[in-house]
């Protein structure tokens, strides 16, 4: 085994860092964040996932959670961007980043482009994987604002929808999409 | 407790401290599930989400070196077709931003699209720990079901493949997406052992064949590769796979089936291999 | 459009609101997250219950001790049976289901304790210090081992829950005599709902009532299981709907609603909450009616129909929930759309360890579709001739009996038939492939189905309509909006009714307190029963206001049209009031500005012997699909490559909504068809999760073509019939159907996965 760990990796200079944003009585993290551009600091439980977290302690509901395996999409919020599956996400990952769930996609009373589709074309029935989905359109489209049909499904792919046959779906984001080009 | 650390020197001095009581969380893909289920209830966090090295992308002489926490997303995006098409096949955006191929490595699934293209690329990791750095093969890595080589000090920090091989990956899945495979395959041929004449499904002299789905962990087909470097065909490559593989018939599919389903795969890709 | 029960008798020209796509109303607060389903009216501030389920799928219980979970920091009560001051019992027909189990087991899902805590961590945690102890019993799994008759007995009676027989004509004789028979068996499998929303709820006791919020399908039904199981007068029981995501039929039996209101009653004051995970929804809840059944169909050498004999073997699970009507909806419908004079039906039901079976979408029509198009298409095969053409030869029409003996006055399975079949090109279509591995095939499947419940059940939509002093039309309705857009058929229906736009309505939903009995969300019926009684009870209220507008502007009343909230003489426009107007001026004569509609049609109920009856359903509806697809003969992967479905609504109320619920339920039928199964091993769920229980994704479902015909029904609200059912119920058999094209050789198993496909494929026999 190679002894070049001192070379390789510095470990002195970083070793104070571990400490810093713990509590080092209570097992209880200091999670700060960006919520919605809105800064937020709560102390929480590092085992609560970032799900619940938003969920219960932040009162945001809108994230909803319907399978806890990652397999239905309906947990997505973005990070830095990045949609991710909130139920499977431990609160403290998101620790320095920006989070975005569908509570922060209006302006007031300005909808997205996205939500605003989303209505017009029919494509909401029972409403549970309608953020999600949302969220998922909105992360595809900041990235590449022209998808082709691959392109969408690749986007949308890990999402769940058990009541509209996705088609209506795939029609609201290609409408968002045309909107979003025409200003651009 | 719960630990951040911002770096790799950090994170390891944590896990030498705490070994099999500190679990490393890199995207949380699999351990979270596993609390969520009630199934996992460890003592220690190091969430690795934190340390900028772990994300780097670098070349060097021919290679591409990940390191540990290279989301399932980066990869989908690099020039390497079969780890690309295997990462991309990945559940859905969400888990491919979250999933690194380490945490893909460490869970060491027989299903880990991840692990089984790295293994037809002839993967070298690092793993490392305050008592040093050592490499191994892939293959090497996985001992048995679920079960890795790692040591409880140490971490994943790199995995290395080469750029030079045409591969290709094929996944089979109960439906359009998001599936755990059925059978996935990926092959590679190191385009640097060239033959004189190359023609399509035989780029090169030798070849790696490795399959998920079908062992305890994914798995490398030797007898099959042989067959192929003393000019075997793609049918008798194909079917010498047959009857290397011994899967298990279980709730997602039968034996026969994925037997049948393994030979099918090896020849569409090495038909469609230019 | 006139019919029967409008005032506007002198109303020409077209609609203004029905027949609109109009937005749906309830769609804001969906996509900004701001509609509160189950699991969102949680705080932390309540206390949190979790049930602790069965250890054994069969077994006596012979202790239960809770002292130690009782002593546990942080909880506050467990409760089991002996909590219960009711009768414990619940059950959609029969009550023979425990909510909390007292003395046996019958499947892993019984419950057993409730604990209710300060959080949910600690209620889970506790679950594990209860201890119960068991006599494990011998335990059967399917249809023939329960069936034997040494078989361990489920329930007292033994396990054969019920049957249903059909006889029409001969069958016997007339089989004897055809000049061509097939035979065959199909295997339909359990499936799941799989809505997103899981079960969540919260009850309180809020000093004069139980209060409860959970999503159901019936709410009032609801309140009586509750009241009944709890020991409770029923006024003492109050259910409101929270905003509910999907339900398909799986709501419709009881879930955690009485659980909640036993732990309310107990902690009186406390608001208690509960949710279920993922796995311990698919464990507990109630699944689709997996059955066996035997075809045997015969006819003549040119293809007409004569003969056809059926058998349904059904597995009902633990309980016997709504599997008698499944049943019967089964055996009614076992025929299709096709004339055969000569029917023998037997159904059986039989009791075993697993999941008791009910309702969900299609409620045994749709297996039984999957059967008789399956047999179609060997008759076809074997008579050499072309699918369509023996489906034409022997599809009803207006005037002739369905498989009950009720004769269909009218009949468009023809005009649904021909729709699809000229969409698709039926003549020209091609079996050109891009590579010799891959097979095409073309399917078709024609939908004939009962609305509602029928068989003499008394069913019966009630609403209510009010004129508000702003000028707002409200309108009240039990009614469960289970995401399907009920909310915008009932406000649509009122607003064009009475002459006001959309936004001028505002639907009052489901709380027993405040809204009048609807029936439930299932079979088909709210747009039929409900939006019916809407339209009536619009149409009396707009009668009051044509009194009240037509005394005070002195003329006759008669001649009195509403139109954008106006009200004036259509003959001579000059003096006008507003809706505001007439309620001030109501107000001050004493007018209740308010009216009831009823809608209550009578149906006849089979004979028990025969199965027949004049009126077996209110009304029928009809549809057709067509699907085209490929198969990968190496792997039995099956790509939909272009999906068909025309159904006839009678009067789209929203056409958009309707397509909405076409595309839906045809993605849902191929879930069934292609990937959905509760694979089961000694009664325990192995894939109880949605990791291995499969449900299309965007990349399974097809743009999916939608032609929607209306032929008016003079039953229905400005002649609707319905939607929610009829486009899963054609989707698998056209699947299928098309799978049989393309490889030769029939799927006998459900689902046909591409394992299923292969193996088919490389069997010996055809």
């Amino acid at each position: 085994m190679k002894k070049t760990v001192a070379a390789v990796y510095d470990r002195r200079k970083n070793k104070a860092t571990t400490r810093r944003s713990q509590s080092a009585a209570t097992a209880a993290w200091a999670l700060a964040f960006t919520l919605n551009g809105k800064r937020v600091s709560k102390k929480v439980k590092p085992t609560q996932t970032l799900l619940d977290f938003l969920r219960i302690e932040m009162g945001l509901t809108g994230t909803k959670g319907a399978c806890e395996e990652g397999e239905c999409g309906s947990c997505y919020v973005l990070v830095d961007g990045k949609p991710m599956n909130s139920c499977m996400m431990l609160a403290p990952q998101v620790q320095d980043r920006e989070v975005v769930t569908i509570e922060g996609l209006a302006k007031g009373k300005r909808l997205d482009v996205i939500q605003q589709k989303f209505i017009e074309c029919g494509a909401v029935q029972c409403g549970y994987c309608t953020p999600g989905l949302i969220l998922a359109a909105k992360a595809l489209l900041k990235d590449n604002p022209h998808p082709s049909r691959e392109e969408f499904l690749v986007g949308m792919e890990g999402n769940i929808c058990r009541c509209t046959g996705y088609n209506k779906i795939l029609r609201a984001c290609e409408l968002a999409a045309d909107e979003l080009g025409l200003k651009k | 407790m719960f630990y951040q650390p911002k770096s790799i020197g950090a994170a390891l001095d944590r896990k030498a401290e705490l070994r099999e009581r500190g679990v490393f969380l890199a995207g949380g893909t699999d351990l979270v599930v596993l609390m969520n289920a009630g199934k996992a209830t460890p003592e220690h966090f190091i969430d690795l989400s934190h340390v900028p090295e772990l994300r780097t992308i670098n070349r060097r002489n021919g290679t591409i070196e990940l390191a540990g926490n290279v989301t399932h997303a980066q990869c989908g995006k690099l020039p390497v077709q079969c780890l690309a098409q295997a990462s991309m096949s990945v559940g859905g955006p969400g888990i491919r931003e979250l999933g690194t191929i380490a945490g893909n490595i460490a869970t060491a699934s027989p299903a880990g699209d991840g692990s089984t293209a790295l293994l037809a690329l002839d993967a070298e990791v690092e793993l490392t720990s305050v008592r040093g750095v050592r490499t191994m093969p892939l293959e090497k890595f996985f001992v048995s079901y679920r079960k890795t080589a790692l040591a409880p000090d140490e971490m994943i920090t790199k995995v290395t493949i080469p750029t030079d091989y045409q591969s290709a990956w094929l996944k089979n899945g109960k439906r359009g997406a998001v599936n755990i495979s059925v059978v996935a395959v990926a092959v590679a041929q190191p385009s640097r052992l060239q033959p004189e004449r190359p023609q399509a499904g035989r780029l090169c002299n030798e070849i790696r064949i490795a399959l998920a789905s079908v062992a305890p962990f994914p798995v490398r087909c030797h007898k099959a590769e042989a067959v192929f470097a003393k000019g075997g065909d793609i049918r008798q490559v194909a079917e010498t796979v047959r009857e290397e593989i011994k899967p298990i018939s279980d709730h997602r599919a039968s034996a026969d089936y994925k037997t049948h389903l393994a030979g099918v795969m090896v020849r569409r890709l090495l038909e469609n291999l230019t | 459009m006139t019919t029967a029960k409008s005032s506007s008798a002198y109303e020409t020209g077209p609609m203004k609101v029905v027949g609109t796509g109009a937005l749906r109303l309830d769609a804001l607060g969906k996509v900004t997250g701001a509609t509160k389903y189950g699991q969102d009216l949680f705080s932390k501030k309540f206390l949190f219950a979790k049930v602790l389920r069965a250890a054994h799928p069969h077994a006596e219980i012979t202790g239960i001790d809770t002292r130690a979970a009782k002593k546990l920091p942080g909880v506050v009560a467990v409760l089991t049976h002996k909590d219960v001051a009711g009768t414990n019992l619940h059950g959609l027909i029969r009550r023979d289901q425990e909510a909390l189990c007292s003395t046996k087991v019958r499947y892993l899902g019984d419950a057993i304790a409730i604990v209710v805590a300060k959080n949910e961590a600690t209620a889970v945690e506790a679950l594990k210090h209860i201890r119960v102890d068991y006599k494990p019993l011998p335990a059967v799994f399917n249809f023939d081992d329960a069936f034997k008759p040494d078989a361990p007995k489920i329930h007292a009676e033994g396990n054969v829950l019920g049957e249903k027989h059909l006889r029409k004509g001969d069958a016997a004789k007339a089989m004897s005599e055809a000049e061509v028979v097939v035979e065959d068996w199909i295997q339909t499998q359990t499936c799941d709902h799989a809505f997103l929303d899981l079960e969540a709820g919260r009850a309180k006791w809020d000093g004069k009532m139980l209060v409860i919020e959970v999503p159901g399908q019936w709410i009032h039904e609801e309140c009586r299981l509750i009241a009944l199981a709890l020991g409770l007068p029923v006024e003492k029981v109050r259910i409101i709907q929270p905003a509910t995501g999907g339900a398909f039929g799986g709501r419709e039996d009881i879930s955690i609603q009485i659980y909640l209101g036993l732990c309310a009653l107990k902690l009186k004051g406390e608001t208690i909450c509960m949710r279920y995970s993922r796995s311990e929804s698919m464990v507990v809840r109630h699944k689709r009616h997996p059955i066996r059944i035997h075809y045997k169909l015969g006819a003549k050498k040119d293809g007409t129909l004569v003969a056809a004999q059926i058998k349904f073997y059904v597995d009902k699970g633990a309980y016997a929930s709504t599997g008698i009507a499944v049943m019967r909806k089964a055996s009614s419908h076992a025929t299709g759309p096709y004339k055969v004079p000569n029917i023998s039906v037997d159904v059986i039901g039989v009791f075993t360890n697993n999941n008791p079976c009910g309702a969900m979408r299609g409620f045994g029509a749709a297996q039984t579709a999957i059967a008789y198009e399956g047999l179609m298409d060997r008759l076809a095969v074997k008579l050499g001739m072309d699918k369509a053409e023996l489906r034409h030869k022997n599809l009803v029409k207006s005037g002739d009996e369905v498989t009950t003996g009720q004769v269909v006055p009218y009949a468009t399975a023809v005009e649904c038939f021909d729709a699809v079949l000229k969409k698709i090109d039926w003549k020209n279509r091609s079996y050109a492939t891009p590579a010799p591995h891959l097979k095409r095939g073309y399917g078709v499947s024609i939908v004939c189905f009962g609305l509602g419940y029928g068989d003499g059940f008394p069913d019966a939509s009630r609403a209510r309509c009010r004129l508000m002093p702003d000028g707002i039309i409200e309108v009240y309705s039990s009614a469960c909006d289970v995401g399907q857009g009920l909310i915008n058929m009932i406000a649509q229906i009122a607003a064009e009714e009475i002459g006001v736009r959309l936004e001028k309505v505002r639907p009052v939903l489901a709380d027993t307190m405040r809204t009048p009995e609807a029936g439930s969300s299932s079979a088909t019926r709210q747009t039929y029963f409900t939006g019916s009684a809407v339209h009536i009870a619009a149409a009396e209220l707009k009668k009051q206001l044509q009194d009240i507008a037509g005394t005070h502007l002195k003329e006759l009343v008669y001649e009195i049209k509403i139109v954008d909230g106006k009200a004036f003489n259509y003959l001579h426009p000059g003096k006008r009031m507003t809706l505001k107007e007439i309620a001030r001026e109501g107000k001050r004569r004493g007018y209740s500005l308010e009216a009831l509609g009823v809608y209550k049609p009578p149906t006849m109920p089979e004979n028990t012997a025969t199965g027949q009856s004049l009126r077996a359903f209110v009304t029928y509806l009809f549809g057709s699909h067509a699907c085209q697809l490929l198969v990968d003969t190496e792997t039995g992967e099956v790509k939909i490559e272009r999906y068909i479905a025309c159904h006839d609504v009678g009067k789209a109320i929203n056409p958009d909504q309707v397509i909405g619920q076409i595309q839906g339920g045809v993605t849902m039928g191929i879930g069934m068809a292609l990937m959905e199964e509760v694979v089961k091993k000694n009664g325990r769920i192995l894939n109880a999760g949605f990791t291995d229980y499969i449900v299309p994704t965007i990349r399974d479902v097809p743009e999916i073509e939608c032609i929607v015909l209306e032929n008016p029904d003079p039953g229905g609200p400005f002649g609707a019939r319905g939607i929610g059912e009829p486009p899963l119920i054609g989707c698998g058999p056209a699947i299928l159907s098309a799978i049989h094209d393309a490889i030769g050789k029939p799927i006998r198993e459900l689902p046909a996965t591409p394992e299923r496909v292969w193996r088919t494929l490389a069997a010996d026999h055809p």
